[in-house]
């Protein structure tokens, strides 16, 4: 019995121990963020700064056009995942519900390409969006992201569960396909849809490369855009760099804790299907 | 209604596919061909999209490249840095997670956490903590007599900053996987061992750690290919360099430099696709074995 | 509506799951379709419900030919195995479903749903979701669902094979009460012989996708058209034995034994009387026969078992276990050697090679 109570406190110590070192960096961001500029650059550091500095956030809000990054990366976010949604809802539909001709390979075909690394698509579509002449616009950061292999992948897992005797039913009920579809398949995913918003909103959120070669002007630059090219301008003025930076991270983790539900379990469902 | 295809039923297909096969077709499958293409383009005029030359020349000036010879090295070193520590440390937590302990849903939450940051941003505030002087990594490390460490200007210690950036940002998804591949294996297992008489450590060894391989495996793979692809994080931690005297040059920053940097877009694209072929064998390497299902 | 099959088939790919199903059901008449599973009954539901189309013959609703029209058209309500209730939308909403597609006014509708639940007494549970539900209640918003379009065909898909042994009893009695309050033409898919010998008013009994026999229930039991309709209804199933036809054509010799069975039915006029034949008794046309003159099976008792008012006895004859319910009057010890005597008309007689029914019935 003493035995299991020394090993059930080592356990706990241990992962505190883990705990706090995935967190630390985040209340380190948080506490440089509200410090006097003389209180960054001190040793022994200071963990909770005399005076809250806020105005360091207005300061960091107004040197860089960060009003403008926000309003990119929200448009971006938002027209993507909604974009993707739809996108993926229809074709999830065909993929389980019609049976047509060479359903099965155009589906190995879309899943074997899941496997080409996305860098490898960055120059032809760079070439692609340049003769569109899109490049730095909005067209550019958000129409190749509209669909998603991956996410059409997932649906689709989800909508084979549906029993098929509901479309059966709603076929006898006079309930067309498209109208089954929308008012009967779509929510009763509700929960696989959430996972497939909520992925695609952080990923398009926190995307970096992809917005950092197709955007060339200050007023199209999404929010790690934005932050890079501030980190230089900031030099080493840490209390704002970290303000710039909470901005960034802090809506991610709080819609996070929100609906971690349906993150983990999307990563988990994803990950073992491998 | 019959379950057999029709020209009707494809036809209708083909409507409810359209609008991702328009995106993917244009953005995900043609570009695969393309940038094939564009490897062999010796001389290429991207505005015009005219090719004036066809030739081999790409490759084989990325095969006499010290720099991209240098980035392989890089990544590898990368690559060997961060996949075993990661799948150790996350396969620890995930075990301890898996015990019947309080508070699990809310560990899990802490250490998925950095997963959804950005990873230009916490980048940024690792560059912070990475600071020789004012650092909290070197305040920490000085508790243990160590002296301040140039993280992020001496190239020796570059590399390391990097993979310690690396491991904390992808501990969190490593440890839902393994969580959820821990909690398809049945208790009855570990019951009957303990009647056998086998200590935990045993019982680790010798049904965990085997009952778990096909996980441990998935995950080496998926681990092995993304850091195959690190680029963010160099771009952010050294300010847009690829790391003090080119230490941290990575092959998607080699790639990206070619590209964005010198605008050599036949070179960027046979160097891209040297780095797909690694990530190809890797993905038929998992498919392969993930098929004869690993140890049991 | 009077539903007609004429020729009915289906083929999926190679395999023939209906072959030339020639059946007429009378206008409000409540049907059993019944077979083993495979047999191909589900199919010939699903061709009725339109779910389907048939690869060759002619369905006939009345007088129209629904072939080629869409099931939302045919006027059919249909009640599927596992009820396909759609779980986000509330009983209400449920049943009002098929009214909204056919844009009925909200009131109207909602009006008629509740009618509908009423009659099958649900009322009570219109707010809630079909999770919240039971089997036996979910089955009864599912009967609402379909009725509420007030359609001319009940289509039910093994509708109580999801549930406990209790309820299906119950349930049963319930179809079969909506059923005659809404005088609706109503065909019911089983597998369960009993429940389709308690409910219907005809049974069609399948195999292999092939029509065996069509007519009320107590018929087919008495005079079942072959050997296999014979052993599917019954519980416990009919005892079968080897035996040959003798040369008067009257009397029949059990083989490996010395039994000799003198039947008092004719064989059908026009039959080429095959020798080999298989007898087949009823447990219950069996009768303990206690004068040692008379005809009847002899055989060694090896079980005795009381089941309510009866006495099942498990008696072994060449090998075989024969099963006879008789009176309990007689005292019979397990190892007693009995004669077991066969009610008159009660012996069936089926042809080996086709199975086929060589007595005739009166009834035909």
């Amino acid at each position: 019995m003493q035995r299991e109570a020394l090993s059930k406190g080592f356990v706990y110590t241990l992962l505190i121990i883990g705990g706090l070192l995935m967190i630390l960096p985040f209340v380190w961001m948080i506490s440089t963020s509200l410090k006097a500029p003389n209180e960054v650059m001190i040793m022994p550091p200071k963990w909770i700064p005399d005076i809250f500095h806020w105005d360091n956030y207005v300061t960091a809000w107004t040197m860089a056009p960060f009003a403008r990054y926000t309003l990119n990366s929200l448009v971006v976010v938002i027209a993507s995942t909604i974009g993707e949604l739809i996108t993926t809802i229809l074709a999830a539909y065909a993929f389980s519900r019609i049976n047509f001709y060479g359903r099965d390979i155009a589906f190995a075909v879309l899943l074997g390409t899941m496997m080409v690394p996305g860098e490898v698509l960055l120059i032809p579509n760079f070439v692609t969006l340049a003769n569109l002449g899109w490049i730095d616009q909005y067209e550019a950061l958000i129409i190749p992201w509209l669909a998603s292999i991956f996410s059409i992948f997932l649906l689709r897992q989800f909508f084979l569960s549906i029993p098929k005797e509901l479309s059966f039913a709603a076929k006898i009920d006079g309930c067309s396909d498209f109208r089954f579809l929308w008012s009967i398949m779509v929510p009763l995913a509700k929960p696989a849809l959430i996972t497939i918003a909520l992925l695609k909103a952080i990923g398009s959120w926190n995307a970096f490369l992809w917005p950092l070669i197709v955007t060339s002007s200050e007023n199209m630059r999404t929010l790690p855009v934005g932050l890079t090219s501030f980190s230089t301008d900031a030099g080493t003025m840490y209390e704002l760099l970290m303000a710039a930076s909470t901005m960034i991270i802090l809506p991610m983790i709080i819609l996070y804790i929100i609906l971690q539900k349906y993150i983990i379990e999307g990563v988990a469902r994803a990950g073992i299907k491998g | 209604m019959n379950d057999t295809p029709t020209i009707g039923k494809t036809l209708k297909a083909l409507l409810y596919l359209a609008p991702a096969l328009l995106i993917i077709g244009t953005f995900n499958i043609y570009p695969i061909i393309k940038s094939f293409l564009m490897s062999f383009y010796t001389d290429y005029d991207y505005f015009k999209d005219i090719v004036n030359e066809r030739g081999l020349s790409n490759y084989s000036y990325i095969f006499q490249d010290p720099e991209f010879w240098l980035s392989m090295k890089n990544t590898m070193i990368f690559v060997i840095g961060v996949v075993p520590i990661s799948i150790i440390l996350s396969l620890g937590i995930a075990v301890l997670l898996n015990q019947k302990i309080k508070f699990r849903g809310f560990f899990r939450t802490v250490y998925f956490i950095p997963f959804v940051t950005s990873v230009v941003a916490v980048s940024i505030v690792w560059r912070w903590i990475f600071h020789t002087q004012y650092g909290l990594l070197n305040h920490f490390l000085g508790f243990f007599g160590v002296s301040p460490i140039k993280w992020l200007s001496d190239p020796q210690m570059a590399m390391p900053a990097l993979i310690i950036l690396a491991v904390w940002k992808g501990l969190g998804y490593n440890i839902i996987i393994f969580l959820a591949g821990l909690q398809n294996i049945n208790q009855q297992y570990y019951l009957a061992a303990k009647i056998d008489g086998a200590s935990s450590w045993q019982r680790f060894k010798n049904i965990t750690v085997p009952l778990l391989s096909s996980t441990t495996f998935f995950i080496s793979i998926i681990s092995i290919i993304n850091s195959f692809k690190v680029f963010d994080e160099v771009f952010a931690l050294f300010g847009g360099q690829p790391g003090p005297a080119n230490s941290a040059q990575t092959v998607v920053y080699y790639i990206f430099n070619k590209f964005y940097g010198e605008w050599d877009f036949g070179v960027a694209s046979a160097a891209a696709y040297a780095l797909f072929i690694v990530i190809f064998i890797l993905t038929l390497v998992q498919l392969y074995v993930g098929k004869r299902k690993v140890n049991y | 509506m009077e539903v007609q099959m004429k020729d009915v088939t289906m083929q999926f790919n190679n395999i023939t799951a209906v072959d030339r199903m020639n059946v007429t059901i009378e206008d409000g008449e409540l049907v059993s379709m019944l077979g083993p599973s495979g047999c191909g009954k589900s199919t010939t539901l699903f061709m009725l419900a339109g779910l389907y189309k048939p690869t060759a013959g002619e369905i006939f609703f009345g007088d129209r030919l629904v072939n080629k029209i869409e099931p939302e058209h045919r006027e059919i309500g249909m009640v599927f195995q596992n009820y396909a209730l759609y779980p986000h939308l509330s009983v209400l909403k449920n049943i009002m479903f098929p009214l909204k597609m056919r844009k009925v006014s909200k009131g109207e509708a909602e009006e008629l749903a509740r009618e509908m639940a009423k009659l099958v007494q649900i009322d009570h549970l219109l707010d809630r979701k079909p999770g919240q539900l039971s089997g036996g209640q979910q089955q009864r918003v599912a009967i609402a669902r379909a009725l509420v379009k007030k359609p001319k065909i009940l289509l039910l898909d093994e509708p109580l094979s999801n549930l406990d042994a209790r309820l299906r009893l119950e349930m049963r009695e319930e179809i079969r009460r909506i059923q005659q309050e809404v005088k609706i033409t109503t065909i019911f898919v089983t597998h369960d012989q009993e429940e389709a010998m308690s409910i219907s008013d005809k049974i069609l009994l399948m195999k292999d996708g092939k029509f065996q026999q069509f007519c009320p229930p107590q018929e087919m039991y008495d005079h079942p058209e072959n050997e296999f309709v014979a052993s599917f209804l019954g519980s416990p199933p009919i005892n079968l034995f080897p035996a040959s036809l003798m040369d008067n054509l009257k009397d029949v010799s059990i083989s490996g034994t010395n039994d000799v069975i003198t039947l008092s039915s004719p064989l059908k006029e026009g039959m080429d009387p095959a020798r080999q034949v298989t007898l087949g008794i009823r447990p219950e046309d069996f009768y303990i026969e206690t004068d040692e003159k008379k005809q009847g099976i002899l055989g060694k008792t090896i079980m005795v078992e009381r089941i309510g008012r009866d006495n099942l006895l498990n008696v072994e004859v060449q090998n075989k276990t024969v099963r006879a319910i008789v009176s309990p009057d007689l005292r019979i010890e397990r190892g007693d050697v009995v004669k077991l005597g066969i009610l008159p008309e009660r012996a069936h007689l089926f042809a080996v090679h086709t199975g086929e029914n060589l007595l005739d019935s009166k009834l035909r």
